[in-house]
């Protein structure tokens, strides 16, 4: 159980008892509430916990000692209710403050707390001892206070907390949720509320920033309505493309095949440098092929100029100016041997394969690369010398036709 | 803390509550042990400090209990004199009082003077009630408790104090303090007439501690009034037996009670004895005797002649006569010592037998002196010097 009691109450309290030239005791009001904080730690998934919180509002000071009972200590319910008139349902304790005296329940205290918690029907009725020690010289005094909570076992004491009495520049200020019981704040509310508060007492500002809110949450669901969808519409249209890129993966797998089987047929001699086809007519980097057809994948840009005929027949070699071997992994399938004597024709070798054509995607180039692995595997078994560098494959044009990337 | 005396705690208490308090620290005897009157001590005020004194109304009351002192708490309001005070028990805050079993606080009246020491004394009985309850936690205890309430000579005049249990070894410890039954009326006044050391009831109590509830550890212990233990000569004079093992209270308390009685009868009898045999000697050495104790026949001078030599006897009859022999001590009037006394010699070891009469013990002195006093003389002029 926690307890707190506002400043302004804590304070005059102590004002109506600090002015008072004997013991001075009356009755708390406020409410008690129930908490639940849950809690989310490493080691447990959660847990919650219950705890009871009295706030203390008000406070109804008796004129005198014995107001509301007699020597014995027996309560009156006639006095009693003649004290607390209308707000008796509000009590949630008592109070007592005496001077120089323990920090302990009396004799008397008990009695009267035992008989109050029967009448007023309150189990859990608390009592908060105000003790004022002087010392003998008078130039220290101290307020102390304690909240017990008599009807417990051993008289148990309970920790009660004034809000925002501390620094508050350092932490958080507290907004109290005591109840406003002035009836000259109520008065001048209702006068000027009109002003700042919709029929349901809201403040205005607030309905708007919640409309403001409630807009913007739509908003964005809305959004995300439209991503979903968009996404979709990406993810059927990529599974399409994957589709003809294996359709085309497959379709030159099959060319090169039967090229395979018409050079071996034929057992054309390669042809020399001279008849290598004019730089202007192909990308440098790349030589015309026969067998396997290249088909180029569709994300190939279209603004390429002129592009180079695609051929199917192998050009005159020069094994140096055609065997450019495409750069590949050790172990590969297609990988070319340095020792073979592949060079560009000037005895210098070259180990990678330009790839300059712009606007080619990542798929391309796995495309180009199984490509480029099975035709460096048709190619090297019949003759090194003979090994054709892949070039680029070539652009398929939207009208169908294989143009090699400009550029190249 | 240190108490307070009477006169500086009636200077600083509100002049409205002065009668009350005079009446607790002036003539306030509560309990078994009333030898001392209440103690007061942290006189306050619930005034603020800008009251000119005095104004103190509230104060810490000790109070003798079953060999423990109980601090309470007593708070008035000085500016309401006339309602009735709170307390506060110290550390039995478990103890709680039936409100309508205190008549004086129910019937406060802040005009009769006692009514504060009243109110106490009926707290007291309540709590005499709450501490045997507590001994509930104990059968063997309880046993004990019970078994002394059925005797009627202890029964009525028993105070117990039930410690707190140990939280560590779990035990409980009581303590049972009783006022043992023994008549000193009869003890000669001249050993009680002392007002200064025992203003009081003279009154022998016996506390019991039992440091386990099982009672392999107790502790008796025997308190007297000043002017009693004077009476039977100390503190030292004075054994009681230990506790015995597996015994339990009913028997060891009457025994101490025996005890106690068969001292007092001693000191009684040695009296009348030893008054029987000043008187005795009185009418055998006549004229011879030269002045003897007639409170406590406790001394006895005679000045004797034996061939022309004359000498003193001086006769000194112990606490415990007669079974303690008298102690005899022969002086010549004639010859001084080096050290410039009398010369003297004294004799503890003659002819005695404590079932003599005082008439028998009168004339074998006699004789005795006759066979003493030719060696006596010779000693004397060998010795000393005229």
């Amino acid at each position: 159980m926690a307890a707190s009691i506002s400043g302004y109450t804590f304070s005059s309290v102590c004002y109506h008892s600090a002015n008072t030239n004997s013991d001075h005791e009356g009755f708390l009001l406020g409410e008690v509430r129930q908490e639940e904080t849950l809690s989310i730690s490493d080691s447990h998934i959660g847990s919650s916990e219950f705890v009871s919180v009295i706030e203390v509002h008000n406070h109804e000071p008796c004129a005198q000692l014995f107001s509301f009972y007699d020597y014995a200590g027996n309560v009156n319910e006639e006095n009693l209710n003649r004290i607390l008139k209308d707000r008796r349902k509000n009590v949630i304790g008592w109070y007592r403050f005496r001077r120089n005296t323990q920090q302990q329940m009396s004799f008397r205290e008990q009695v009267i707390h035992k008989q109050l918690t029967n009448i007023l029907g309150i189990p859990d009725l608390v009592f908060l001892l105000f003790s004022f020690i002087s010392t003998a010289n008078s130039s220290t005094h101290a307020l102390e206070y304690v909240l017990f909570r008599p009807n417990r076992n051993y008289n148990q004491r309970i920790s009660l907390s004034i809000p925002n009495l501390g620094n508050t520049s350092q932490q958080e200020y507290k907004v109290s949720s005591v109840p406003n019981t002035s009836k000259n704040y109520a008065g001048v509310i209702k006068e000027h509320g009109n002003e700042f508060f919709d029929k349901d007492g809201v403040m205005k500002d607030i309905r708007a920033i919640f409309q403001v809110y409630s807009a913007l949450q739509e908003r964005v669901q809305a959004v995300c309505c439209e991503v979903d969808q968009s996404e979709r519409v990406r993810e059927k249209i990529q599974e399409e493309v994957n589709k003809l890129k294996e359709e085309i993966a497959l379709r030159k797998r099959n060319r090169a095949e039967e090229e395979r089987r018409l050079q071996e047929a034929a057992a054309v001699p390669l042809p020399d440098n001279s008849a290598l086809p004019d730089s202007s007519q192909s990308s440098p980097t790349q030589v015309v092929l026969s067998g396997p057809s290249v088909e180029p994948s569709v994300e190939r840009p279209v603004n390429s100029s002129s592009p180079p005929i695609y051929s199917t027949t192998l050009p005159p070699d020069s094994p140096s100016a055609i065997l450019l071997p495409r750069p590949q992994a050790v172990g590969s399938p297609g990988h070319p041997s340095p020792s073979l004597g592949l060079g560009n024709g000037d005895g210098s070798s070259s180990d990678s394969l330009n790839r300059q054509a712009t606007g080619q995607e990542d798929g391309d180039d796995e495309d180009s690369s199984e490509y480029e692995n099975l035709v460096s595997e048709q190619l090297q078994p019949p003759s090194l010398t003979e090994t054709v560098t892949l070039g680029r494959p070539a652009t398929l044009w939207p009208d169908g036709d294989a143009h090699s990337p400009p550029g190249s | 803390m240190n108490s307070l005396s009477p006169e500086v705690a009636l200077s600083r208490i509100s002049p409205e509550l002065r009668p009350l308090l005079c009446s607790v620290v002036c003539n306030g005897r509560v309990g078994l042990d009333s030898s001392s009157c209440l103690r007061i001590t942290d006189l306050k005020s619930g005034c603020t400090s800008l009251m000119p004194g005095p104004c103190c109304d509230r104060f810490k009351l000790h109070i003798p209990y079953a060999g423990e002192t109980l601090k309470w708490d007593i708070i008035f309001n000085a500016k309401d004199p006339e309602l009735p005070p709170d307390f506060i028990f110290g550390e039995d805050a478990d103890f709680l009082p039936e409100p309508s079993e205190l008549p004086h606080l129910v019937s406060w009246d802040t005009g009769k003077p006692e009514c504060l020491l009243q109110l106490v004394k009926e707290l007291l009985q309540q709590y005499h009630q709450y501490q045997c309850q507590r001994l509930r936690d104990s059968s063997r205890l309880l046993f004990e408790y019970g078994s002394l309430l059925e005797d009627p000579n202890y029964g009525r005049s028993m105070e117990i104090y039930a410690g707190r249990k140990n939280s560590w070894t779990g035990e409980f410890s009581a303590r049972f303090l009783l006022k043992l039954p023994v008549d000193f009326s009869n003890i000669p006044v001249y050993l009680l007439k002392d007002t200064a050391l025992d203003p009081g009831e003279d009154v022998a109590l016996l506390s019991v501690s039992f440091e386990d509830d099982e009672a392999t550890q107790v502790f008796p212990k025997l308190y007297l009034s000043p002017s009693i233990e004077h009476a039977l000569g100390g503190s030292s004079a004075l054994h009681i037996p230990a506790f015995p093992s597996g015994g339990c209270l009913i028997d060891y308390v009457p025994q101490v009670c025996q005890l106690l009685t068969n001292k007092v009868q001693y000191v009684i009898q040695g009296y009348h004895k030893r008054r029987e045999y000043i008187a005795a000697f009185l009418s055998h050495f006549g004229m011879g005797v030269v002045e003897y104790d007639a409170v406590g026949f406790t001394k006895l001078t005679l000045l004797l002649m034996w061939k022309d030599f004359c000498f003193l006897v001086h006769v000194d009859l112990p606490l415990y006569f007669p079974r303690d022999q008298p102690t005899l001590t022969f002086q010549s009037i004639y010859h001084f010592t080096s050290s410039g006394q009398l010369y003297s010699q004294v004799q503890k070891s003659y002819p005695y037998s404590p079932r003599w009469d005082g008439n028998e013990m009168a004339k074998r002195a006699k004789a005795y002196f006759k066979s003493f006093i030719p060696q006596f003389q010779e000693g004397a002029f060998a010795t000393g010097k005229l």
